[in-house]
């Protein structure tokens, strides 16, 4: 039973890693780009609701302007930022986002102070029962949300021309280019349909625990997911979102108390600490040596 | 061999730095051996990342490794051993970062350092017995001789010489084999295999080496703060060390120096702006964010890096002779 309850809130914030894997394999896809600034954007994403419902914005209203913002800030970051250094070394598109997140968690803090900030309600309190486990609202709300929104998604990209348009731009670029689709818009679209999708996982992880500029450290919990997923695969990145969350669900409620028993019985340790945070990494280094192109990744040839 | 000219330079430039050190006030000095001992983790990364091509998140978890290794062994009264200590400590902490880097490669290897840096980030805090957990590890303070190194500028004169000796290391490396193999395996694995490079081999020994330094310039973070704390080694110190290695230029060994004193000194000159004109409130955001405009701007304009553009300024090449035999930064090259 408790393992269920474990599961139930596991799969809410997997599906929400999730969401924002899809943004990071996006525009990997799309561009290239290792974005490190997506936990900026979940980040920002969550801020800017807050700071829209302070400005007296209904709730929902603010998530969707906040959402709209975000898909402007994506187009921008790569219009400005990521457009003049096409030609740049891979290392060097790395650590100009890894700017981008720097700058933006910059910005939050000094407009909104170090502080944690209690995220405005947007779900109402309360939980259902079924068969026997609590589910609160809250839970039940971001996992439906992130749900229909990832799958949303994956339609989108798999079946309207549009998606497809992406799909032959993320492909080959100089192909797409040759029959006519026009890249480099295709390139914007992208990242502004991740920094959204990045900004809505930011505001419905805040609903969940509470907002913080630890918020932007998400991006980096992504990481391990994505490459799970295989990196170039969107619905590995789904799958592989709430694997994560199941297995951090698990590791703080079931293997910590373990750990931590068998910890204080034998050794003078008292605390095993945050266990769940090192779970995904420790996972991660064991998938990744033993399947280097991660669970549904494929195995690319390589040429000279 | 190493030609003399750049050893000279180096020696010179060091008993400058030395004649500086010993000349500066508490604060010149702090800030003239926090730039050292960056440089010293900086040249460290390079390798890895410059040479070797395989960019490294986990170099704070290096730096972690020895400011530990090295409070422990001194504070055990070690004395001097104790940096040596520290760097073969470092080294096996890089042994065991760089074994997923016999599989992977570009950019799934830096996504396993992150993974090595986030578990040693939680060792540190873990063990507390030998660690003393989130409280911090109190280091007293080297001693040299039987007498403690008490002073700023002392510390900076130990930084510049043990950078030195880094500088000097680094640039034999560059011309051996080994140094040769670690270049061919950044642009072509496939390649270097085909050419009999034992790549596994030299992707072991860069890693060792590096951790070697890493380890030396953690300890002597650990000796100069007196404080080893699990939260000084996390993820933000990782991402300055990989900012400085690009920001430098990849690849190149000026580079990596130019870099370290950019990425150090950049946020006490902010510091000192944001106290003239009295924001001192909002001084740790608005450091921060000037640090990251000033990195995404650099990074547009000049993506090959500091040592780029100083070679761009080299007034030889306007007139018609030879370029500055400093080595040249990296040329395009895919980590994905």
């Amino acid at each position: 039973m408790f393992a269920l309850q474990l599961t139930t809130a596991g799969v809410a914030t997997g599906s929400v890693y999730a969401l924002i894997a899809i943004g990071i394999v996006l525009i990997y896809k799309c561009s290239g780009v290792v974005n490190f600034a997506q936990g900026a954007y979940v980040m920002l994403g969550a801020y800017l609701t807050y700071g829209l419902v302070h400005v007296g914005l209904p709730a929902y209203a603010a998530l969707g302007c906040a959402m709209v913002l975000m898909a402007g800030l994506g187009v921008a970051t790569e219009r400005f930022v990521l457009r003049p250094m096409l030609k740049a070394p891979a290392v060097a598109i790395m650590m100009v986002t890894l700017g981008v997140l720097i700058l933006v968690k910059a910005v939050c803090l000094s407009v909104w102070g170090p502080d944690q900030i209690a995220f405005p309600r947007l779900f109402p309190d309360g939980a259902v029962e079924v068969a026997g486990i609590f589910i609160t609202y809250n839970y039940l709300a971001a996992f439906v949300l992130a749900i229909c929104l990832s799958v949303a998604f994956l339609a989108f990209y798999q079946l309207t021309p549009l998606g497809l348009m992406q799909r032959a731009t993320a492909d080959n670029t100089r192909a797409a280019l040759a029959i006519g689709i026009h890249t480099s818009n295709q390139t914007s679209l992208a990242w502004s349909m991740s920094a959204a999708l990045a900004g809505i996982g930011g505001a419905l992880l805040a609903s969940l625990n509470g907002l913080s500029l630890g918020l932007a450290d998400i991006g980096l919990v992504a990481f391990p997911v994505i490459v799970l997923g295989g990196l170039t695969s969107l619905s590995g990145a789904l799958a592989a979102g709430l694997l994560l969350g199941v297995l951090q669900a698990f590791a703080d409620g079931l293997l910590t108390p373990v750990v931590e028993d068998f910890l204080r019985a034998h050794t003078k340790i008292y605390s095993a600490g945050a266990l769940q945070q090192v779970v995904p990494y420790a996972l991660l280094v064991i998938v990744l040596l033993v399947r280097p192109e991660g669970i549904f990744g494929e195995r690319g040839t390589e040429r000279l | 061999m190493v030609p003399a000219r750049p050893v000279v330079i180096a020696l010179v430039a060091s008993a400058l730095a030395i004649a500086l050190a010993l000349s500066l006030g508490r604060f010149g000095a702090y800030l003239l051996h926090a730039t050292a001992i960056a440089a010293i983790g900086a040249l460290s990364l390079n390798l890895i990342t410059g040479w070797c091509g395989q960019i490294n998140f986990a170099q704070a978890a290096l730096l972690g490794v020895g400011a530990y290794a090295g409070g422990l062994a001194g504070n055990a009264g070690w004395g001097l051993a104790a940096l040596p200590a520290a760097g073969l400590a470092g080294t096996v902490a890089a042994v065991l970062i760089g074994l997923p880097a016999l599989r992977l490669r570009g950019l799934y290897f830096g996504i396993a350092s992150l993974a090595a840096q986030a578990i040693f980030e939680y060792l540190f805090k873990f063990a507390e017995p030998i660690t003393k957990g989130v409280s911090g590890l109190l280091i007293k303070p080297l001693t040299l001789l039987g007498r403690p190194i008490l002073t700023d500028q002392g510390y900076a004169v130990l930084a510049i010489v043990v950078l030195l000796l880094t500088y000097l290391v680094m640039m034999w490396l560059r011309r051996t084999d080994l140094g040769r193999a670690f270049l061919v395996i950044r642009e072509n694995e496939v390649v270097a295999k085909g050419m009999g490079i034992n790549v596994q081999r030299a992707k072991i020994l860069a890693f060792a080496i590096s951790g070697f330094f890493a380890g030396l310039a953690g300890a002597l973070i650990g000796f100069t703060v007196r404080l080893a704390h699990p939260e000084a080694f996390g993820m933000g110190l990782s991402v300055d060390y990989v900012a400085m290695v690009i920001i430098g230029g990849l690849g190149s060994l000026p580079g990596a120096l130019l870099g370290a004193g950019f990425i150090t000194l950049l946020p006490e000159a902010i510091q000192r702006l944001g106290e003239m004109f009295h924001v001192a409130d909002l001084l740790s955001a608005l450091r921060e964010m000037a640090f990251g405009l000033l990195v995404i701007v650099f990074l547009i304009f000049e993506p090959k890096g500091l040592s780029a553009l100083i070679g761009r300024l080299d007034p030889r090449r306007w007139l018609g002779g030879r370029s500055a035999d400093t080595p040249q930064p990296v040329t395009t090259q895919d980590l994905t």
